[in-house]
């Protein structure tokens, strides 16, 4: 499927990566906006059941960094405008250091404390691993950032034998993986959250049983701002219960329109889409032929058939990959390893084992190839990977462009191919730049108004050549005539790289015609060089 | 006697030498103009013919062979991308060919594509893949020695498409039999530039002098 096709509801905010969305299969009106004058209740319809398994990971910010065990350590963040600790590990803990602290109060507290800043992105890393792992359960994971999951298992509960032994099942995984955590289950994946703050191990398993056990939890589970929570202190609320009691139109007043909306759906009164969590797919497989291959003309077919599986695997995906590693196992010597990359995701695998042939042309095996293993990058979807009308589309031309490309790089090397691009620049030499071709790049401004007056040459020498003097006057290959000239460049003395030179056209005896400088240095020899050629 | 003439005249398979810079054949392959009259009027088709072999023979590097291409390149720059003709390949070049003077011609040196090729097969196999590859407005390439066998191969890739496929190699080659379609050597003089026509259908050698003049 595509991602156009996935996306039912039109919010992705995570720009497609992660897979389905889907959904409690209940419809509602969504959350009463603030100035509405009566909020209405959401209709109950039945549906079918759902069972959530909320996996909360408190110590996530601490097993996240890759830190040892040696003495006291807490993990700091900024929360507003001041520094807390979120959370730290039991050699500080028996300190008494605990999440909330200032690092001030926890360093007074455990003499020699380290702290080390909290770092989401090798969270979210380590939340995706576990997402992977808890796939073994259900097939319908879905990440709950900064510090949980969220599995839908009542698919998986006859496998299992019912929720607890399920429960027991998950619990095993996660001590043999050394996670600090917390579970619970509930008919809504919000109630199956705010359960797991709370406490770990509660099971609700009906919808009639959920509005009982969910109005006696402390209204600190729900995570909501500081400010949120102090107001329904004042009101004299301690217990989800006790707020919902409350009228709905004066709540939706009160309150922000977010926190009923929440409500409803951790009572199972709204739908609460979860996104289905997609570990992004890599092919990997491995052969062992039943001898050992001596040449590349023998290891060529074996790898010919990976990349026909591989190309089967892309095909029921509608998926390509940019890159390819060839892993050859040896004898009694490291593994080496042929790498090939596309510009574009490419599913053909005719066009792979074309590039293929080019690589394996250029290459020496250092020994007999025991094994080989291919491996991918992650599979994506390719727009039109089941063909193009001809004329139409340029994307069927930019995925031509970008094969010639792939040619030429896995041949002569990826040095060997470039592009160039204008820079705003005085100095000649600096003018443009090398840079790595796009195929389909957008075509950029020429910049038209950054272009010197003067003629420029259509070759550039590497490096200014330095041209004899005869009477005075340049010479190469006989007296040069000037034609034009002189243009004088004078730039660059801010970045230690001055240059001061006059330019001039000239003509050889022979009709050719360069592009020549005097140097205008203040100090050293007034000196003529070639810089270049009209071609 | 006249009346057979013409029959014979008449028909459509018949090629004849005179009429051929004139009126190229119906259905020929497409031309490209070179921008420059002179060599325009000397021409099958008035212009570059694409989708064959162009050899021009250089007596050295900068001779003026990049004038003479500059606007044929221009007109295939031009063209929008949609075409799927993207790139102005340019394989294993003398020297690096000076961006700001390509735009200053109108070229946008996105369309541009370098490669460098040290020996010579490689060189002759990425030629062959820029023409085969369809995605080549142009490929200009710079060979000295090349056996006659991997010439004709090149000739055929070219035929493959309708790439602007320009060879160019040192004045010395000259000698040496071809199968480009069109033959031209570089002769720069105090005036200008002379070209010399030396293969080219229907046509003898012809010298044109100070082709960039009006």
């Amino acid at each position: 499927m595509r991602p156009a096709a996935r996306n039912r509801t039109g919010s992705r905010p995570d720009g497609g990566r992660n897979g389905d969305l889907f959904e409690v299969p209940r419809t509602a009106p969504a959350p009463a906006p603030r100035p509405a004058p009566a909020a209405p209740v959401p209709r109950s319809r039945p549906v079918p059941r759902q069972l959530w398994l909320a996996v909360r990971l408190p110590l996530l910010p601490l097993v996240a960094l890759p830190r040892g065990a040696g003495g006291p350590w807490a993990v700091v963040a900024d929360a507003g405008a001041v520094r807390l600790v979120v959370a730290a590990n039991a050699a500080a803990a028996r300190f008494g250091v605990a999440a909330g602290q200032k690092p001030n109060a926890a360093r007074a507290l455990a003499p020699g404390l380290g702290l080390a800043e909290r770092d989401p992105p090798r969270e979210a890393r380590h939340l995706e691993l576990l997402a992977r792992w808890a796939t073994s359960l259900t097939p319908v994971v879905s990440l709950e950032p900064p510090d949980g999951l969220l599995l839908e298992v009542q698919g998986s509960l006859r496998l299992f034998g019912g929720i607890d032994a399920l429960m027991r099942h998950a619990a095993a995984g996660l001590d043999a993986r050394r996670e600090t955590f917390a579970l619970a289950a509930a008919p809504t994946p919000r109630a199956a959250a705010w359960f797991a703050r709370a406490a770990h191990g509660t099971v609700v398993e009906s919808a009639a049983t959920l509005a009982g056990a969910l109005g006696r939890l402390p209204l600190a589970v729900t995570g909501w701002p500081a400010r949120t929570l102090e107001d329904c202190a004042r009101l004299g609320l301690a217990t989800l219960g006790e707020l919902r009691r409350l009228p709905r139109d004066g709540l939706a007043r009160r309150f922000e329109p977010a926190l009923l909306g929440a409500l409803d759906e951790a009572f199972g009164l709204a739908p609460a889409p979860r996104r289905r969590h997609v570990a992004p797919e890599r092919f990997e497989e491995r052969l062992e032929p039943a001898a050992e291959l001596e040449s590349v003309a023998a290891l060529e077919p074996w790898c010919g058939r990976l990349l026909e599986r591989l190309g089967e695997f892309l095909k029921v995906r509608d998926a390509g990959v940019a890159a390819l590693a060839f892993t050859l196992v040896h004898r009694d010597r490291r593994p080496s390893c042929v790498r090939l990359g596309r510009a574009l995701p490419a599913a053909d695998a005719a066009e792979w084992r074309g590039l293929l042939s080019e690589r394996l042309g250029q290459l020496r095996l250092p020994a007999p190839v025991r094994a080989l293993v291919l491996r991918s990058g992650v599979a994506v979807p390719v727009a039109g990977a089941s063909g193009t009308l001809p004329g139409l589309g340029s994307g069927a031309a930019a995925a031509q462009a970008g094969l010639l490309l792939d040619r030429l790089r896995a041949r002569l090397g990826e040095t060997a191919v470039s592009g160039v691009r204008l820079v705003p620049e005085h100095r000649p030499e600096a003018a443009f730049r090398r840079v790595r071709p796009e195929p389909a790049a957008a075509r950029a401004a020429a910049g038209a108004a950054a272009l010197p007056a003067a003629p420029r040459p259509l070759w550039l020498l590497a490096a200014p050549e330095p041209l004899a003097l005869e009477s005075g006057l340049p010479c190469r290959a006989g007296t040069l005539a000037l034609e034009s000239g002189p243009e004088r460049i004078e730039s660059g003395w801010w970045d230690g790289v001055p240059v001061a030179r006059d330019y001039y056209v000239a003509r050889t005896a022979q009709g050719v015609r360069l592009w020549i400088f005097r140097s205008r240095e203040a100090c050293g020899p007034r000196r003529w060089f070639l810089h270049g050629v009209f071609g | 006697m006249n009346g057979s003439l013409d029959a014979l005249l008449a028909n459509a398979t018949l090629w004849r030498a005179r009429g051929a810079a004139e009126a190229p054949a119906a259905g020929d392959r497409p031309h490209l103009a070179t921008g420059w009259p002179k060599l325009d009027a000397q021409l099958p088709g008035r212009g570059w013919p694409l989708g064959t072999l162009i050899e021009l023979l250089l007596p050295e590097a900068g001779a003026g062979e990049l004038s003479l291409l500059l606007p044929a390149l221009g007109a295939l720059a031009a063209e929008p991308l949609g075409a799927g003709r993207r790139w102005l390949a340019w394989i294993a070049p003398p020297h690096a060919p000076y961006p700001p003077a390509l735009a200053q011609s109108g070229i946008c040196p996105d369309r541009l594509l370098l490669v460098s090729a040290e020996k010579t097969p490689d060189r002759l196999w990425a030629v062959e893949q820029a023409l085969r590859s369809g995605s080549c407005a142009a490929v200009l390439a710079w060979l000295d020695a090349a056996d006659d066998r991997w010439l004709r191969r090149l000739k055929l890739a070219a035929e493959a498409g309708r790439t602007l496929a320009v060879l160019l190699r040192p004045a010395r080659r000259r000698a040496g039999a071809s199968p480009a379609s069109l033959r031209l050597a570089l002769e720069p003089t105090p005036a200008g530039l002379d070209l010399w026509v030396l293969k080219s259908r229907g046509r003898g050698p012809v010298r044109i002098h100070d082709v960039f003049g009006a």
